[in-house]
């Protein structure tokens, strides 16, 4: 008996022995979504490339954030993506380190607005995507975010909860639209609230709203571009509304932790995920959205992301600072007149 | 069986450190997050959560939702159950089978199924124009009432197969006795059917009660977050906010609202047997 303890404990420890054959590990972590392609485009090849293991954690921004904050001063997470005001939160705690730009040869390609989002190069933009008004045009016409609460649409709309990553840009425009775009957003809030028994539900997954559209339950919702690519293929005349307010959105960044381990690794990471050619394989995949300038696709695939200098100057982004300040203020005011 | 106590004890001992190791101690702290403020222990967080309005609104919605659930299915329940349990063993075995049914089925495929029938375009709400009782669709999603609906057919299962065990229980000839001596049906029901399946109605109204309470799925499909119910605002407090002490005091009161639920069921049918 003691002898097969044994042997079974020598077994365990020549496994353990196998799993760090690869003598470099790089871990990284990043949003649960689309992972088989990432690993078919971005992971394995990066394996191949440098010979090391990637450990690949995933989960929603605020468990992935609590669990970096948590093993702040001894960090197993050497590289992560997150949202512009997640990674300035991240850097306010204390969690990230500068970037080097200098080590990253492809930075000179990215888009302007992707360079230094955050600031201090505490984050290095490697996706963003417009927000606007997906919409039924055969039942409605939208050419402003007011148009959200119009006679027709009364009962048929659906809204970002104020906690989703699409909640505070759609509402920034909301405001835009009736006159008062102050980042406390109360006017806004306050015309949402006006409406509130009109409109259908405020979502928290845009999975929800592709469902209610599907199913004709509502005819409107601001969503985020990532999403349309199911709405275009429902069979209905759907639109991508063009508001003379303008489109918002959002940008996800690349941070590094402070004390990463694996720093060198972390950094040819980077640069391999920002290449024009993983960053192209990445849109032709429609999983993310170009930030590398250089990247050119086809028309088709271009209408499913976005995609294109005008595009991307175009977008009236909230600035990350204005969403970690106001965040707890937004939330309680939207609690108070709105939460039911 | 065992030569002495210790014997037996010993045995359990595995079984009882793995439950205290994975489930007490982790629940325990848990817990105790609620009562413990800048390293004192204290009531301040529980009345800070009841200061707000949208929280007050929450925990009453939750206790409104999961009495009426509660209520209607055991109304609903002593009906389909008293009619099966008359039936003779073949129907009845087929009857029991279906009302087991949806119990095999996920919730999540069950309430998946509301968001299409209750929907604009579904079957209620085409029959509702169709009969002319409305110009235009109701709108039942994202509504107490849809909650309500899920919550009630998910947990009805529960109710009827209590009451049906109970009333297998009560002697043959209680009834066809009490009508016999001039007992109305209202009477019957009070005074003979009730008093003799309480302990069913006791199980069966705790079942559903405290599934109405900590039912997740059901109302964050149906409800969203229009109808928050404690469950779901536990929830958003968690992956939204990563605020683990109001999700500890929610989880606290959860457990206190479960228990009471059962006492008061209970201390209700010992009163009604000392009469």
């Amino acid at each position: 008996m003691f002898k097969k303890f044994l042997a079974s404990g020598v077994a365990l420890a020549a496994l353990s022995g196998a799993a760090h054959a690869a003598d470099k590990t790089l871990v990284i972590s990043v949003y649960g979504f689309a992972q088989d392609e990432f690993k078919e485009i971005v992971y394995d090849p990066f394996e191949a490339q440098c010979g090391c293991e990637l450990v690949v954690e995933t989960g929603n921004s605020v468990e992935r954030l609590a669990k970096l904050e948590a093993r702040k001063d001894d960090p197993e997470i050497d590289m992560a993506v997150m949202s512009t005001h997640d990674a300035l939160s991240a850097a306010r705690k204390g969690i990230t380190q500068s970037i080097d730009v200098t080590r990253l040869s492809n930075y000179d390609k990215l888009y302007d607005i992707a360079k230094d989002p955050v600031g201090d190069h505490m984050g290095v933009g490697y996706t963003f995507y417009a927000t606007s008004i997906a919409y039924r045009a055969d039942e409605v016409e939208i050419e402003s975010w007011a148009d959200l609460f119009q006679d027709k649409l009364k009962g048929r709309v659906a809204f970002p909860n104020v906690s989703t990553n699409q909640g505070p840009p759609a509402l920034y425009m909301v405001g835009k639209a009736i006159g008062d775009d102050a980042a406390d957003l109360k006017a806004a809030i306050g015309e949402v609230a006006k409406n509130k028994d009109d409109i259908v539900t405020f979502y928290e997954r845009s999975s929800q709203v592709a469902q209610l559209m599907q199913q004709e339950e509502i005819l409107a919702a601001p969503i985020g571009r990532f999403a349309w690519g199911a709405y275009s293929k429902m069979g209905f005349d759907m639109a991508w509304a063009t508001p003379k307010e303008g489109q918002t959105g959002g940008m996800n960044v690349m941070i590094l932790t402070k004390g990463a381990k694996n720093e060198d690794l972390a950094y040819e990471f980077m640069d391999f995920w920002l290449s024009t050619e993983i960053q192209t394989k990445l849109a032709e995949a429609l999983v993310d959205s170009p930030a590398n300038a250089d990247v050119e696709v086809s028309d088709e695939i271009a209408e499913n992301l976005t995609y294109g200098a005008e595009t991307v100057e175009s977008l009236k982004l909230l600035e990350p600072a204005v969403i970690l300040d106001n965040r707890e203020a937004w939330l309680s005011e939207w609690n108070a007149q709105i939460g039911q | 069986m065992f030569q002495n106590r210790m014997e037996g004890l010993a045995l359990a001992l595995p079984a009882a450190v793995f439950a205290a190791i994975v489930f007490l101690v982790p629940v325990g702290i848990l817990l105790s997050e609620g009562f413990r403020a800048e390293g004192s222990w204290t009531l301040a967080s529980y009345a800070g959560f009841f200061e707000s309005e949208l929280n007050r609104t929450v925990f009453w919605r939750t206790l409104k939702l999961g009495a009426i659930v509660t209520a209607v299915s055991a109304v609903i329940g002593y009906a389909t159950a008293y009619s099966i349990v008359t039936l003779p063993p073949t129907a009845r075995g087929r009857l029991i089978g279906l009302v087991v049914m949806p119990l095999m089925i996920s919730p999540v495929a069950r309430t998946y199924a509301w968001i299409v029938i209750l929907g604009r375009t579904g079957f209620v709400n085409e029959t509702i124009v169709w009969l002319g009782l409305s110009d235009t669709p109701i709108r039942f999603l994202f509504t107490e009432t849809a909650v309500f609906i899920g919550l009630l057919q998910l947990f009805l299962p529960l109710m009827i197969l209590s009451l049906i065990s109970a009333l297998e229980n009560m002697p043959r000839d209680a009834v066809p006795a009490a009508r016999v001596l001039g007992a109305n049906w209202l009477q019957v029901f009070v005074k003979v059917i009730l008093p003799l399946t309480k302990e069913g109605l006791v199980i069966g109204g705790t079942l559903v009660f405290t599934g109405s309470l900590t039912a997740y799925i059901t109302p964050a499909i149906l409800g969203g977050s229009k109808v928050l119910m404690l469950e779901t605002l536990l929830y958003q407090r968690v992956t939204v906010a990563n605020d683990f002490a109001s999700a500890s005091i929610i989880a606290m009161i959860l457990m206190v609202m479960s228990f009471s639920a059962n006492l008061l069921l209970k201390r209700l049918a010992t009163a009604r047997n000392k009469r």
